[in-house]
């Protein structure tokens, strides 16, 4: 079915060059995963000058609570005010008085209070350099410390993988990212590549959701895998994969045709802003063979998974909580759209689940509940539009894992870098599975 | 749109910050004669209210065309254990649903999009902004530039109560409405021109909404003694 094929040409093109670099850098490469940090580190040492001045320990306290009245250490916090060394045998205080404007021996820069204060306490500045930004390793504040001492945050949260796989968990991470490549030929759409994700439980490698784009979708009346956007959890079950079976035609692809013009224009987070453009070329045709179009223009497969998780965790624990209750009440009332029939096939579906794990497991209680998402990874074949980056962050996603970068409007290094953004309420670590080009060919060419 | 439980009231403010590239605030009707923009923000709280009733963190929207409210939404994300159930999102997807059966294309609705006027108590926060900004209610030029899309007539505007100071997307944190404008000097005069994103609208109310939800303490915040994550 070719449908589809009529969109964005300008977006088409941009992105077919900007995966050329890519391709180009990578080609010959095995599989691999970066961490992608939450801000980019350079490898030379910014630094900024600073007035400071030896100072008797007694009026050390004294000194620095007037100091950081009037001159406080803007954009610095990260710098200690006091450094304390061994000098001749004795500890020996300095404090940072103020910013210099960077000329060496010239005091016209400071701040008269400042000049003040050195006055009244007989201070004598000495022109020194302090480390400009926070470090975001122990080897870089150890190399800070040497110029003035800074004080060093490792991340509040100690998520596996920011310091290296073991070989163990990279064939894990691996074997998903398979996972999720496989689901991206595997669109409604048959025929074009769309973006996939995965929400997977590490710690029992338990395939949570899976789900890819559903921003324009053809069902086939009379399939069973219709697309009712309201419940996916009705048509995506998630099933358990066992982290050890490789599909074999990817563990053996050998297709690298690279003649052939690539375009994913349907890979709704590369592309949020062209739904408008997905038109197929007869929708009445369509209908009268039976098929229904849907489409939506925030279900990203991210989104989709969100939701299907969501589905998955109200199906295993069912709360007693009178809010609960509530809800699946309003639920029923609010999906106008789905038949009776269907919501019917639903609730059998769901007592089938709960007596299914009853039996296996025991009553599953509130306890092994988890918080959303709290402790699942996903992964994604691209990198998430802002949308979605922020949309796992609300679902508490613990690492997102992602193949290919999003030069249009990838969130997570791309264009923003949301890992990055400190007033969040939570911080996924993210990283990057480099693979193979052929594994892109192999679907693409799958596809065509 | 905010969070379940980590937020405290104090992220909130009643304006955004000035230096955000947010327009000036509404300006706050002290005289008693109210504007449209109360009277739909209004129903905004009422929508906020409703969610405080079911337990939720109490936000609430509006969608207006033509002056008509077509849509409301509240949060919704303790009982989908949906954390994007925002109310926008809500409003959004009705619109979708209903605008769909009636056979509109997605150029239609994008159009229809951007004739409607966004009431939100709450700053909507990043991914509501960038789901705006794709739907056509925030109008990112970057869209327009690279991507080719048709643009839309009469660009229209989101209202907001109090700002987000944690993850908002329209200043606070992010501004996915202007945020790349800078990198496309060219698309400036179209910024100006059109949309606007203005905060401060009967803060105070929407703020002590959510102050009266997180001085009850959330319900559903997660037991604080639970075990922690095995990694």
């Amino acid at each position: 079915m070719q449908v589809l094929h009529h969109r964005s040409f300008l977006c088409a093109s941009l992105f077919t060059l900007s995966l050329g670099v890519y391709a180009g850098l990578y080609r010959a490469m095995n599989w691999d995963i970066l961490y992608v940090p939450d801000k980019i580190t350079t490898n030379e040492q910014s630094t900024v000058d600073v007035f400071a001045s030896v100072v008797e320990p007694r009026i050390t306290n004294t000194l620095i609570r007037k100091l950081n009245q009037v001159a406080p250490l803007e954009n610095l916090r990260h710098v200690k005010r006091v450094r304390k060394i061994l000098f001749e045998g004795k500890a020996q205080l300095s404090v940072i008085l103020c910013r210099s404007l960077g000329q060496e021996n010239q005091l016209d820069g400071i701040p008269d209070e400042v000049l003040e204060l050195i006055k009244s306490y007989q201070l004598h500045p000495f022109f020194t350099k302090v480390a400009k930004y926070a470090a975001s390793s122990k080897e870089e504040w150890e190399e800070q410390c040497k110029q003035w001492p800074t004080s060093y945050h490792p991340p509040t949260y100690n998520i596996d993988g920011i310091n290296g796989f073991s070989e163990e968990d990279s064939q894990k991470v691996f074997h998903f990212m398979k996972v999720a490549i496989g689901l991206t030929k595997s669109g409604h759409l048959g025929n074009q590549v769309v973006n996939a994700a995965v929400i997977v439980d590490p710690a029992t490698r338990e395939v949570i959701a899976n789900a890819c784009d559903c921003t324009f979708t053809i069902t086939n009346n009379s399939s069973l895998q219709n697309i009712n956007w309201n419940d996916p959890a009705e048509s995506i079950p998630s099933h358990h994969v066992d982290a050890n079976e490789v599909p074999e035609d990817e563990r053996h692809s050998t297709c690298t045709d690279n003649g052939q013009v690539r375009s994913y224009t349907n890979v709704s987070c590369l592309y949020p802003w062209s739904w408008t453009q997905q038109q197929p070329y007869s929708r009445n045709s369509l209908v009268k063979c039976g098929s229904t179009i849907s489409w939506h223009p925030l279900r990203h497969a991210a989104l989709v998974a969100i939701d299907c998780a969501a589905a998955r965790d109200r199906r295993l624990f069912p709360s007693s909580e009178p809010s609960t209750c509530q809800s699946d009440h309003v639920d029923h009332l609010q999906s106008s759209t789905s038949s009776p029939a269907k919501r019917q096939k639903t609730e059998l579906f769901r007592e089938d689940e709960t007596v299914s794990e009853a039996s296996a497991n025991g009553l599953p209680s509130e306890m092994m509940r988890p918080y959303l998402c709290t402790g699942f990874d996903i992964y994604l074949v691209w990198e998430p539009c802002t949308m979605c980056a922020m949309a796992l962050v609300h679902q508490r996603i613990r690492r997102i894992f992602y193949a290919f970068p999003n030069p249009n409007a990838g969130a997570l290094g791309s264009v923003h870098r949301l890992q990055g953004e400190k007033s969040l309420n939570h911080h996924y670590a993210v990283f990057r599975v480099l693979l193979p080009e052929e594994i892109l060919d192999n679907v693409v060419s799958n596809c065509a | 749109m905010v969070d379940d439980f980590t937020l405290h009231v104090t992220h909130f403010s009643l304006l955004s910050d000035p230096s955000s590239s947010t327009v000036s605030p509404f300006q706050m009707s002290s005289s008693g004669d109210e504007s449209p923009a109360h009277e739909y923000m209004k129903l905004a709280l009422e929508q906020a209210k409703l969610a405080l009733r079911n337990l939720e963190v109490p936000v609430g929207c509006v969608i207006v065309e033509d002056g008509k409210v077509i849509a409301s939404g509240s949060n919704r994300t303790t009982e989908t254990r949906n954390a994007t159930r925002h109310a926008e999102m809500e409003a959004i997807d009705i619109l979708l649903e209903q605008w769909q059966n009636s056979g509109f294309s997605q150029l239609e609705v994008a159009e229809k999009f951007s004739r409607c006027d966004l009431y939100v108590t709450c700053e909507p926060c990043i991914m509501c902004a960038a789901a705006l900004s794709i739907l056509g209610l925030l109008i990112n030029p970057v869209a327009y530039n690279t991507f080719g899309c048709t643009p839309t007539t009469g660009i229209r505007a989101v209202y907001y109560g109090c700002a987000n100071d944690k993850f908002g997307g329209c200043g606070s944190i992010l501004s996915l409405h202007a945020t790349t404008a800078e990198q496309f000097p060219s698309t400036k005069a179209f910024q100006e021109k059109g949309f606007k994103c203005t905060g401060g609208i009967m803060a105070s109310e929407a703020i002590s909404l959510l102050r009266s939800f997180y001085d009850q303490g959330n319900p559903n915040a997660p037991k604080p003694h639970r075990p922690v994550q095995i990694s």
